[in-house]
């Protein structure tokens, strides 16, 4: 029987930051959306609703004018559907694409992820958060995109206050000044190189956005590299970390992937399955229907929790564990449907063919410390927010 | 409408009918064909819908294109000469009794 969604009130916001997935199985086992207060968003957690969702954009939209990742960083298409999405995918697309990740891409982050790992590898102990896995995703972002070299901290910077700024529901005015002094940072970073690219086409983004056929519009470009960095480096950051928290943590595993490492993709994909970076993304419903039950009203904001559904019991056994070798089964870490993460095949050779293989590779008994637990946070975005560890220099 | 006819890796067979408005992997996901996951929904950006096509339909299958060729070569299964992407192929009239073969692994 259809009926309106359920609410849950007695969660705190606190309580979504630290672990999630409790209360995701509980809206899970609730029904396919429910209202929960602490995140004021209707939240859809299972597997089988989001991929009917992503496979039907009329009814569930991308677009929002409101949404307040417009407001951040100006018209970009990932809050478009159809043709206008579409022209903006194509544009960025050259720089994507196997090929290009394969010849250009793969040589250019070995080399960051050797220089990074040599740096740190007499040290003996580290927090990898910032001794490598964030340097490694704002370096390689840096080169992705085609800006001038700068320091790896200011990227992660704006990247930061980007998603703060997207996600600054509260209105708070500290957090929109920096979201916007953020902003105004990378239309100048842009402005620096686009002569440079219009001159020399290359792989890199700048390049593929002003050669694509039309050349994308310099209002789209600064909006669509502002999602680029507010998106492209928590992610690929957060994998690298949750990959080497899954092996760190399962030594039987660890050594099974180190013996045979043509395992090293089926260990990537369970680790943004097991902790997916991005946990939850939002769609618009447009017109009123009913969800596997819950009806929901035209115009709802609702909030698809890949993080959830990538845990969800229904389709994988034992959820909550980190198991390299459970059966082969697509997950939802990149997303389905048109908005399918452009990054997926980047993030799948830099994180599990080059960092976290070679990061084993160098560092000899690389364990854990008992002393400095790891620490996880989030459920919008979710990784190890700091990942000690100790090996033998 | 085309029918075409899907060969699981299993040998188990299913005859679809296909709208000529289609894509292969469109007209397989309406029809619940087992095999095809298809994450990118049809913007070869994920190599889930790779499919192995009979050769004597080449005609109407089409070319290759660039991306998706590249994309293919990430494919979960072995790539073959028949391997496209199916939400690359569009049906056509002239492929009613085409078979198309789903792989085992996406």
């Amino acid at each position: 029987m259809t009926s309106a969604a359920p609410v849950i009130s007695d969660v705190a916001y606190q309580d979504l930051l630290n672990d999630p997935y409790p209360i995701f199985k509980r809206v899970r086992d609730t029904a396919s959306a429910v209202f929960v207060a602490a995140a004021n968003l209707t939240l859809v957690t299972r597997f089988d609703d989001i991929v009917k969702i992503e496979r039907d954009p009329v009814t569930y939209s991308s677009d929002n004018p409101t949404s307040l990742v417009n407001k951040v960083m100006g018209p970009t298409f990932m809050r478009k559907d159809g043709a206008e999405h579409a022209t903006g995918r194509k544009a960025i697309e050259p720089s994507f694409r196997s090929g290009t990740i394969k010849e250009h891409w793969t040589p250019r982050f070995a080399e960051i992820s050797e220089r990074l790992i040599n740096s740190l590898s007499g040290a003996g102990e580290a927090d990898l958060f910032h001794a490598l896995a964030a340097p490694m995703a704002s370096l390689s972002l840096m080169e992705m995109i085609g800006f001038k070299e700068m320091p790896w901290e200011t990227l992660a910077l704006w990247s930061q206050f980007l998603i703060d700024g997207a996600g600054n529901y509260a209105r708070d005015a500290e957090i929109e000044r920096k979201a916007m002094e953020a902003g105004s940072g990378i239309d100048a970073a842009i402005e620096a190189v686009l002569d440079h690219h219009r001159a020399h086409p290359n792989p890199s983004i700048l390049s593929s956005m002003v050669h694509a056929d039309p050349p994308m519009p310099i209002e789209e470009i600064r909006a669509n590299i502002k999602v680029i960095i507010g998106g492209g480096l928590n992610e690929p950051r957060d994998a690298i970390l949750t990959l080497t928290l899954g092996l760190l943590a399962n030594p039987a595993q660890k050594e099974s992937v180190l013996v045979k490492p043509e395992l090293w993709p089926n260990a990537f994909e369970e680790a943004v399955r097991w902790i997916s970076p991005i946990g939850m993304y939002p769609r618009r419903v447009t017109r009123e229907t009913d969800l596997s039950d819950v009806m929901l009203p035209e115009g709802l904001q609702i909030g698809l929790c890949v993080g959830a559904a990538n845990r969800d019991d229904r389709r994988f056994s034992n959820p909550d564990m980190f198991d390299i070798f459970r059966p082969r089964q697509s997950h939802l870490a990149f997303g389905a449907g048109a908005h399918f993460c452009a990054g997926t095949w980047v993030s799948r050779q830099t994180v599990g063919k080059i960092v976290v293989p070679m990061l084993f590779e160098r560092l000899r008994n690389l364990r854990l410390r008992e002393d400095a637990p790891p620490l996880i946070r989030g459920w919008v975005f979710r990784g190890p927010v700091s990942l000690p560890v100790r090996w033998d220099a | 409408m085309p029918k075409i006819i899907f060969v699981s890796a299993d040998g188990v067979t299913r005859e679809v009918a296909a709208g000529a408005d289609q894509s292969i992997m469109q007209a397989a996901l309406a029809a619940g064909v087992p095999g095809i996951v298809a994450e990118c929904n049809g913007a070869a950006a994920c190599a889930t819908c790779h499919c192995y096509f009979d050769p004597a339909y080449a005609a109407c299958v089409g070319e290759i294109g660039e991306q998706e060729s590249e994309m293919l070569d990430f494919a979960a299964s072995e790539r073959t000469a028949d391997s496209r992407l199916s939400c690359q192929v569009r049906v056509m009239a002239e492929m009613d009794g085409m078979t198309v073969r789903v792989p085992a692994l996406q």
